[in-house]
């Protein structure tokens, strides 16, 4: 069972048990420093639980809150770090745009880690090495219709997944 | 409806969408598409899932770094250190709201809406200036230390090269000071200062940009502040 809102030490050790890896491989991969990471990941669930009242499941899943709560503290740790000010030099805010792109590149990631090795595979040497289906098949020793077939099928078990993870277009 | 032709058509479904078809093949399933309602929604549902695919680096699928194992009860101890700096936090609001000490010195006539940036902080301390100037902010965080209290300034908006001067206020209202920086655009992220004052009996701080003055409360929760808006003058 979900818990209702995040207020026991207890909810916030289940929350880290369920969510902690993956949020480290998101903040790892947009600040690029497993330092830096690790501080963002402790920032992330100390605000959780802060805030652990305002958790309403109802609205959406524990992991996208946290995703939520994540992404803040990442734009938080990017401005101290860059710290320009850039308002007075006429420039504009630092952009978020590069990190929610990081954010849909992980929830991608993260659903092609999800699916099966065989799905994966197919989509990978097809779509992102754009192999042609019949050297594809030959390797893998199966017939050009198999390869086709998983490609649906591992198109839609991503469909499945990414719903899982709550990703809405 | 599903029909035999559907189960032909399925499995090329996937290519379909990736637009890995020959041209024959396309107008095939597009042909088959017009007539069928089922299968052109399965279509434009596989059609919505690739058009993720591009913003994945491939390079990426394989296991993700993990988080040291300890870090897990570090955040565990962070937490049980502020529910306790929760408690202290709460009585040093009570003696702070009758000293008034708040409203006692400030170099420069200026309205300033001060209040503690993180509603719990632990040992360490987040203070962020609020109502400063448009585009202008500043924050900080102070961590207890054995000779005092470390102040790492963030600065943010105002003209580079400005003289940054920081204090702590401490009980009665003295300052103490914790040193100087100047803002460098695009320079360090933080300017690391020290004060001997020790943390715990901090009132505010104190920094003078240029020549305007900006004042935050220590010790005290967003809550509390939102009260306390106050004209600080000379």
């Amino acid at each position: 069972m979900p818990p209702r809102a995040l207020i026991r030490e207890r909810d916030v050790r289940e929350a880290y048990a369920a969510h902690a890896a993956e949020l480290y491989g998101f903040a790892v991969r947009s600040l690029g420093d497993s330092g830096l990471a690790e501080e963002a990941v402790q920032e992330t669930f100390l605000r959780a639980w802060r805030a652990g009242e305002r958790f309403d499941p109802q609205i959406g899943s524990l992991r996208t809150w946290l995703f939520a709560i994540l992404r803040n503290v990442v734009i938080d740790l990017g401005r101290a770090r860059a710290a320009r000010p850039t308002l007075a030099e006429g420039g504009v805010e630092p952009s978020v745009e590069p990190l929610d792109e990081a954010l849909l590149a992980w929830q991608v990631e993260e659903a092609m880690r999800r699916i099966g090795e065989q799905h994966r595979r197919v989509l990978v040497e097809t779509y992102y090495r754009g192999r042609p289906y019949a050297e594809v098949a030959e390797e893998l020793g199966v017939p050009e219709g198999t390869v086709k077939s998983r490609v649906y099928y591992g198109l839609r078990a991503l469909r499945v997944v990414l719903e899982e993870m709550g990703y809405e277009d | 409806m599903k029909t035999e032709r559907c189960r032909e058509w399925r499995d090329s479904l996937g290519a379909y969408a990736l637009g890995h078809l020959s041209p024959e093949e396309r107008a095939g399933i597009e042909a088959h598409l017009e007539g069928c309602a089922e299968c052109r929604a399965e279509a434009d549902s596989l059609a919505l899932v690739s058009s993720l695919l591009p913003h994945a680096d491939p390079e990426r699928f394989g296991p993700p770094p993990q988080p040291p194992a300890e870090l897990g009860d570090r955040i565990a101890a962070r937490i049980g250190a502020e529910r306790q700096a929760g408690r202290r936090r709460h009585r040093l609001r009570l003696g702070l709201a009758s000293s008034g000490a708040v409203a006692a010195a400030a170099a420069t006539a200026l309205a300033v809406f001060v209040l503690a940036g993180d509603s719990g902080s632990g040992p360490e301390q987040h203070l962020a200036f609020r109502s400063l100037p448009p585009g202008v902010k500043i924050a900080a965080t102070l961590e207890p230390r054995a000779f005092g209290t470390e102040i790492h300034m963030y600065v943010k908006g105002i003209r580079s090269g400005t003289l940054c001067r920081v204090f702590m206020r401490g009980p009665g209202g003295a300052s103490i000071s914790a040193g100087t920086f100047r803002y460098r655009w695009g320079g360090d992220a933080a300017a690391v200062l020290s004060s001997a004052l020790d943390l715990s009996r901090a009132q505010a701080l104190v920094v003078r940009a240029g020549d305007r003055t900006f004042v935050a409360p220590i010790g005290v929760s967003d809550t509390a502040m939102y009260d306390k808006t106050q004209e600080v003058t000379t």
